[in-house]
């Protein structure tokens, strides 16, 4: 019998909202108001000429208060949708609307040793590492260098960091750089690895990462990365860090104003500068801790700001970087996985595009690679959440209840063979074994398990690598940079 | 007679203007400043620092009652003088060249004030000149950087140069913080001290500066 039914399938995956549409406009307005009434301080010549050109109002050098409509203006030529692409040129993360992609996050200055058990501080071998897990890794879409390269010439640290990056892993890459000198060898090298300029610029296989300083300023060096990616049209994640109750209002609602003002500003001066400039909104917005004074990645506030922020970017639909997979922990323990969980459900529940920070731990200052193998089964688990549960006449199965009966069972039935595949998880780190199994296995906890399979994927995996002439090309770029500084 | 308890309990509290009068009528009533610094004031800090270690107090709280010390202080310094005391150290703080974050050094600047010490607050992005010049003009007795960057991190190094070059360094102890540094690096660049937030901040800056 055939049934039609207008609008069934309209809810077929998880439904989750943090604020309301009005909770939602309420915040846009404060911001608006935020930057007309208190404003930001721009500590770039260029950055203050563009606001003021286009009508802001300038005190002194740097104070600049900008209206509203500058504001609007921006949100409407900013592109709904920035698509990042594979080294190889394959349009593979589609920032837009609601899609969840995750990947790590970057500058971590200490890695946590997965031979040694060491905390030590990070080496240009250790981002090369961590970009080969990553390329293996089925639920990471993209690559943040984890580690803070330590042990090369510190002015030149960013091109080997992103050297390490770039010849270890195809997935797109969000980059940072110390300013723009280092930031325009970092693209040049990206277009060697692609293939020329127009291809980077046609499907950019990298991102750039800059921060405003909370509260509400921005410093030159950001301001002009943040130009220098308009100009060239990379793609610019544009993220602010505010700290509930020390460099932002404690009421959540007040951060996220903040965070908001300091975004948009940011965005103004980017729309500016080029109109249909990509930009990705982010935050990394969490609590400051009232006993420690860290900023609390860990923290239930953060999951909260985060879905909240990435619903504020669906209301301007404009794509967004949220924060998960992290942890205040300084190890890969029982602390971590729930904090790692917790905050990757809900960034995929909030629908954010671009979700980083998967292998932090200690507050962003220590790498794991074992923190990154284990959350990335989290999402396996999030995604399979994510999927939701289909309801139509094959699924809802009467006819396969009915021909089992009463005390039967469905391992055979044809219906179990042909769904259960899909229907239902498999996991590969998570135990489900008897006691006695388990025991013969090793006893093993899941910190052990993820430690062995870091270890093999480091002993079994190869990325694919960029021909000896593009590598010749890239070390160049490199030693050009050390002979300038010197 | 006004009680010592009371102006302790009032710090606690964060009562500034109740605290600022009872201190005024104390010296009125003719109690040593001395006293009330000691039996009053730090007395009450020192509930502070103990309810802080119980998670009863949080920052906030301590910070309003380190700028009640503050206050007081104000009130107290001339008699203290008068009567000969030791002036307190003076700090020089700062974040160094090129780093305009401020959070923390705010955070070390108010708990060093709280505990009664002097603080020259420069600010943010502040250059080994400036440092040099503030321990020249202003005795400081340390000088205390506070860096969030790693590409900022190295002009520690380069004001400790400078306060060496001028001549300096022998006078003048130096602390640095911040949430990429670490006692090695402390090490390696030659600073006094190093503390990894404000409350190991102010135990380290007494015990550099021989202070009970």
């Amino acid at each position: 019998m055939e049934i039609t039914k207008s609008n069934f399938k309209a809810y077929a995956t998880p439904q989750f909202k943090m604020l309301s549409d009005e909770q939602i406009y309420e915040i846009h307005l404060a911001t608006l108001e935020v930057l007309e009434r208190t404003g930001v301080e721009v500590f770039d010549e260029e950055g203050v000429d563009l606001l003021a050109s286009a009508g802001s109002h300038v005190e002194g050098k740097a104070r600049v208060r900008i209206p509203s409509y500058l504001v609007e203006d921006a949100l409407k030529s900013a592109p709904k949708r920035v698509t990042l692409a594979s080294r190889d040129g394959r349009r593979k993360v589609l920032l837009e609307g609601t899609k969840v992609y995750f990947g790590t996050g970057s500058d971590c200055p200490h890695i946590l040793d997965s031979f040694t058990g060491e905390r030590r501080l990070s080496t240009k071998e250790d981002v090369e590492k961590a970009a080969l897990i990553c390329d293996s890794l089925p639920n990471i879409d993209f690559f943040m260098s984890l580690g803070l390269v330590s042990d090369v010439p510190g002015a030149v640290s960013d091109r080997h960091q992103f050297q390490a990056m770039l010849l270890n892993t195809t997935k797109p890459i969000i980059f940072t750089a110390h300013d723009e000198t280092g930031m325009a060898d970092i693209i040049e090298m990206a277009a060697v690895a692609v293939g020329g300029r127009e291809q980077l610029r046609g499907n950019p296989c990298i991102g750039l990462y800059a921060e405003p300083s909370t509260p509400l300023q921005h410093s030159k060096a950001a301001v002009r990365k943040l130009l220098l990616a308009a100009q060239e049209g990379i793609p610019v994640v544009y993220t602010p860090c505010p700290l509930a109750g020390g460099t932002a209002p404690a009421t959540l609602a007040g951060t996220l104003v903040m965070d908001n003002a300091e975004v948009l500003s940011g965005l103004v001066m980017s729309q500016l500068r080029q109109k249909g400039a990509p930009f990705i909104l982010g935050g990394v917005v969490t609590v400051m801790d009232m006993k420690t004074a860290i900023i609390a990645y860990g923290a239930p506030e953060l999951h909260m700001l985060s879905a909240a922020l990435a619903e504020i970017a669906h209301y301007y639909r404009l794509p967004m970087f949220s924060t998960a997979g992290c942890s205040d922990a300084k190890v890969m323990d029982q602390q971590a996985a729930i904090e790692s969980a917790f905050s990757c459900l809900m960034a995929a529940l909030s629908g954010a595009n671009l979700v980083h920070d998967v292998g932090y731990l200690e507050s962003a200052l220590t790498g794991s690679y074992e923190m990154l193998v284990m959350t990335n089964e989290v999402i396996a688990m999030v995604k399979r959440i994510m999927r939701g549960i289909e309801v139509n006449e094959e699924s809802l199965a009467l006819d396969v209840i009915d021909k089992v009966g009463p005390g039967g069972n469905f391992l055979l039935e044809e219906h179990t063979l042909h769904h259960f595949r899909k229907e239902q998880w498999h996991p590969e780190l998570m135990d489900r074994n008897n006691y006695e199994k388990w025991r013969q296995a090793g006893g093993k906890t899941l910190g052990q398990r993820t430690t062995e399979k870091v270890k093999r994927i480091l002993a079994e995996y190869h990325p694919e690598p960029l021909s000896p002439e593009k590598l010749k090309q890239i070390d160049a770029i490199i030693a050009r940079a050390g002979a300038r500084k010197e | 007679m006004v009680n010592m308890k009371e102006i302790a309990e009032n710090l606690v509290q964060g009562e500034v203007s109740k605290v600022k009068e009872l201190t005024q009528a104390a010296l009125s009533e003719g109690t040593s400043a001395q006293q009330v610094l000691n039996q009053g004031l730090m007395a009450g800090m020192d509930v502070v620092g103990e309810r802080f270690k119980a998670d009863e107090m949080f920052l906030p709280e301590v910070l309003l009652s380190a700028q009640v010390m503050l206050a007081a202080m104000e009130v107290l310094e001339p008699e203290l003088a008068k009567a000969g005391a030791k002036p307190f150290a003076k700090i020089a703080l700062g974040t160094v060249q090129g780093d305009i974050h401020s959070i923390g050094k705010n955070l070390v600047g108010i708990m060093f004030q709280g505990i009664g010490f002097k603080v020259i607050d420069l600010g943010v992005d502040v250059s080994p000149e400036r440092f040099v010049d503030a321990v020249r003009q202003e005795q400081a007795q340390m000088v205390c950087m506070s860096a969030l960057l790693t590409t900022t991190m190295p002009f520690m190094k380069t004001t400790i140069e400078a306060l060496q070059a001028a001549g300096l360094k022998g006078q003048v102890k130096t602390m640095v913080g911040g949430a990429v540094v670490s006692q090695r690096y402390a090490d390696e660049i030659g600073a006094d001290g190093y503390a990894p937030d404000a409350a190991a901040a102010i135990d380290k800056a007494k015990e550099l500066l021989s202070i009970g």
